[in-house]
């Protein structure tokens, strides 16, 4: 879509009533809040970088890196995890010095191909331990001693694209992460359903029967205004994605169904930047290993479905996918053959378009550890964010952090 | 005092009037309502579900094994869901409406969650007991509670080793708000509040050889410092008064504060921080009246469920359901997001938010439907759409439609509005409305429910 279209589909938008415009147009009432140069902004961004699209994954519980990618060649790893550790014949080598969990063996063959890239130790000083509190500074990008109400993912379409529906988290709610200031994410868990809970024919016709003129920036008008908004981008979601059905076979669960939700609203072209997804059952405190596994294999084989799915209509380059957990676990297994709460963890990119493929950085010391018995930080999680925004969604990713962060240089 | 007035004053202090109290109310004067509401919430009944299985454990058998352990937390965990489903109940039905509608205040102000169901019981009781009392004794009630201690580390606290978390929130959160202390005064404050420990029965523990009785140097003072000697200190700030001030102004008036009215109340609240004759200075004033306030405050999920079942009694007989509602509305009592708890405003609204609310009326009444029934029309031309519907979401709720009969009985058809709705109704939703069929109070009330206009108070 190049940038004199969209001006002049804005301009005809503005002078087209209210109702007929509702009526005509699914994708854009939201246009009437937002000044219209920060809209065709970031539409002509668009034009020149292709429709470049970040699904971030988060695995709740605070996923057991050391087990995830696994320094084979430390003794300190084995004596620290005499029962838990995983040994050398049972694990898939990286680089004679990491490997990764065997059930993982997707994420290897993406790994072969260039598609991932592995950042450690990524952490923030001064680490919380709680998953609450360690998943609310994940999602708002704060200090560890600071709360913040709104989520990064917000505070991105705060500032540069006031569409509900550009960034979606498959689920029935919302999370932090996607909460901004003054707009806010959708939670989409199936297009089919929310479109049907906006089709309730009072409700359709209450927002039928209003006019523009009556929008205000009062609360009242605030709500009206998400009520359209709402029937307008359900509808929007619904007739987009439903074009599109996935050539890949899905593993049977929760996680990977998500997945192919976010594959079909890629493929579809919907114009969404940002997908949020998630998978539970991380925190293995106790005989982790069997649990630990089921997970990282639910985790490996959703991914590859869905990179499947993408490359089938090329929509993988323009696709990156980040994946965190809100905090690593303790070196030293626990009397349960589990593990307690860490703090640095390990962190994956995956996409087709990395610059730096490949371990990014070396594993922290097993040794040189934090008062806890945790690995160190070496990257803040932040300077990841700033990266993403900056050089992936191409905005300006102060703005979203409050402060400014080095970049990296993984894309 | 005007009918107007006093449904303000009730969907503000509590969760809407019955039209028979409006009705009886409106002959008096504002002094005399005020008064009556706040005499109402004298009594503390406190909220208590049966915890049996924990009154008679010690802790030698809670943490037998790593086993028995776990299976208590468990226990525990479902637990305190009981405990958010009365909780639920007795904001709706409790006559201490005033003390209700503070405890909530409370419980976002002083954010906390727990797994260990008598102590947060415990602390869900000590919001309530002090909403109405002194601030100062409250603060230092809370410091002393078994859930807060854990919940911001004061236990990891101790001599030697600090840990900031509460003397940091202490402040930026409880008391002066950001920006009017040092980093220097939390690392000292820190000093003061340890040895904060409690035994298995959740009572408040001092422990001497934690302690750090070191010259602690504060607000430019000096002194061996302890925990409630600091809340002293702190008290003697006029901005602790100006801070809770600004936040009841903002809960009970509006977002958009005005300087001047909270000063007013800072001068009432300060220096003995009785909480009780600040909110009925607040309730006595004029400007708390001002149209402009009136039906301008979005309602919080809590706030909506309660004025739905104060219209039309509810009873919620699944508590995973009652949950769920509150997870899709985006507040579940005892499960703040963090220790700011919710922001409140708009930021209660989303898409998923706002198409909930606006189903919710209907879901819970009425089986999901709302009627389209147009003049003259003798059925709905939407029956079929709801054919389709069947089966789904059944609501696990009795909505006690008697009690709406019987309280709306002389109210009539045409007036409901006045009664559901604290805002004017906007101009095309009202053209639609009256092209619509009048016959049955029952349609009529679950559209207006489902309405935006609902959603203000």
């Amino acid at each position: 879509m190049c940038s004199t279209y969209v001006f002049a589909r804005i301009s005809n938008v503005l002078k087209m009533d209210r109702r007929k415009f509702i009526k005509n147009s699914s994708l854009a009432s939201s246009l009437f809040f937002v000044p219209s140069f920060v809209k065709a902004f970031s539409d002509v961004i668009t034009s020149k970088t292709g429709y470049k699209r970040l699904v971030i994954i988060q695995l709740s519980g605070g996923n057991d890196g050391l087990n995830t990618l696994i320094p084979f060649r430390n003794d300190v790893y084995y004596k620290a995890r005499p029962t838990i550790g995983i040994k050398k014949e049972n694990l898939i080598n990286l680089n004679n010095e990491l490997g990764l969990h065997s059930s993982l063996l997707p994420l290897k063959k993406l790994y072969d191909q260039g598609y991932v890239s592995i950042i450690n130790n990524v952490g923030y000083p001064n680490p919380n331990r709680s998953h609450f509190r360690a998943t609310d500074i994940w999602q708002t990008a704060s200090h560890s001693n600071q709360y913040l109400q709104s989520g990064w993912i917000g505070r991105y379409l705060d500032n540069f694209n006031q569409n509900p529906y550009a960034a979606i988290e498959i689920d029935v709610s919302l999370s932090l992460a996607l909460k901004g200031e003054v707009q806010n994410g959708m939670a989409v868990k199936s297009p089919n359903t929310l479109y049907k809970t906006t089709q309730d024919p009072y409700l359709k016709k209450v927002v039928e029967h209003y006019e523009e003129s009556h929008l205000s920036e009062h609360n009242l008008g605030y709500l009206y205004k998400t009520m359209i908004d709402t029937e307008n981008s359900a509808k929007y979601i619904f007739e987009t994605s439903k074009t599109v059905t996935p050539s890949q076979n899905y593993p049977n669960n929760g996680f990977s169904k998500q997945l192919r939700t976010t594959a079909q609203f890629i493929n579809s072209g919907l114009k969404t930047r940002v997908f949020y997804a998630s998978l539970n059952g991380f925190d293995t405190h106790v005989n982790q290993m069997n649990v630990h596994k089921r997970h990282l294999k639910t985790y490996a084989d959703g991914i590859d479905a869905f990179v499947k799915d993408l490359q089938s209509k090329n929509t993988f380059n323009d696709t990156l996918i980040l994946t965190f957990s809100e905090f690593g676990r303790r070196v030293k297994q626990n009397r349960g053959n589990g593990t307690d709460h860490g703090s640095a963890n390990t962190l994956f990119i995956i996409g087709g378009n990395l610059k730096k493929p490949g371990v990014y950085n070396e594993m922290g010391s097993l040794e040189d550890l934090d008062d806890n018995g945790d690995v160190k930080f070496e990257i803040d999680f932040r300077n990841v964010y700033a990266t993403v925004l900056k050089q992936w969604l191409h905005v300006e990713d102060n703005v979203v952090l409050n402060q400014s962060f080095n970049q990296l240089d993984f894309i | 005092m005007t009918k107007n007035h006093i449904q303000h004053l009730y969907s503000r202090a509590g969760f809407g009037i019955q039209p028979n109290l409006l009705e009886e109310l409106s002959t008096k004067r504002r002094e005399e309502i005020v008064s009556d509401l706040l005499n109402q919430s004298k009594n503390f009944n406190p909220l208590l579900i049966n915890t049996a299985e924990f009154d008679t454990l010690t802790f030698n058998e809670f943490n037998k094994t790593n086993k028995i352990h776990r299976a208590y937390i468990e226990k525990s965990k479902l637990l305190i869901k009981e405990l958010n489903r009365a909780w639920i109940h007795k904001i709706s039905n409790s006559k201490e409406i005033l003390r209700e509608k503070m405890t909530l205040f409370w419980a976002n102000h002083f954010s906390c969650q727990d797994r260990f169901i008598l102590y947060i019981q415990k602390y869900n009781n000590t919001l309530r007991y002090y909403a109405l009392g002194n601030f100062k004794d409250f603060v230092k009630a809370i410091s002393k509670e078994p859930s807060m201690i854990t919940y911001l580390d004061l236990k990891q606290n101790k001599k030697g080793k600090p840990n900031e978390n509460f003397a940091r929130e202490l402040l930026e959160l409880f008391t002066l708000g950001v920006s009017n202390y040092s980093e220097e005064d939390i690392k000292e404050i820190t000093k003061a509040f340890t040895g904060y420990d409690y035994d298995f029965e959740g009572n408040f523990i001092f422990k001497e050889e934690n302690h750090n009785d070191d010259f602690k140097y504060v607000f430019g003072k000096a002194g061996h410092y302890d925990g409630d000697d600091i809340i002293d200190l702190i008290f003697e700030k006029k901005q602790c008064a100006r801070f809770i001030c600004t936040k009841l102004y903002r809960y009970f008036v509006n977002d958009a504060i005005n300087e001047d009215h909270i000063e007013e109340m800072t001068n009432v609240f300060f220096p003995n921080y009785q909480i009780e004759p600040v909110l009925l200075f607040m309730f006595s004033q004029d400007w708390f009246y001002n149209p402009g306030h009136i039906g301008n405050k979005i309602k919080s999920p809590v706030e909506l469920l309660a004025g739905i079942s104060q219209t039309i009694p509810l009873t919620f007989k699944d508590t995973k359901q009652l949950l769920s509602i509150q997870r899709m509305l985006g507040q579940m009592l005892l499960y703040p997001p963090n220790v700011a708890g919710w922001k409140g405003g708009k930021s209660w609204i989303d898409s998923n938010t706002m198409m909930t609310r606006l189903k919710l009326p209907s879901f819970l009444v009425s089986d999901g439907k709302i009627s389209t029934k147009e003049k003259g029309e003798f059925h709905d031309t939407y029956k079929k759409y709801y054919e389709n519907r069947k089966g789904e979401n059944v609501a696990k709720a009795s909505a006690n439609w008697e009690v709406f009969n019987k309280n709306y009985q002389n109210i009539d058809i045409e007036a409901l509005p006045n009664y559901l709705l604290q805002c004017p109704i906007n101009q095309n939703t009202k053209d639609y409305l009256n092209s619509l069929s009048k016959k049955s109070k029952r349609d009529y009330c679950v559209q207006l429910m489902s309405l935006p206009e609902y959603q203000m108070c």
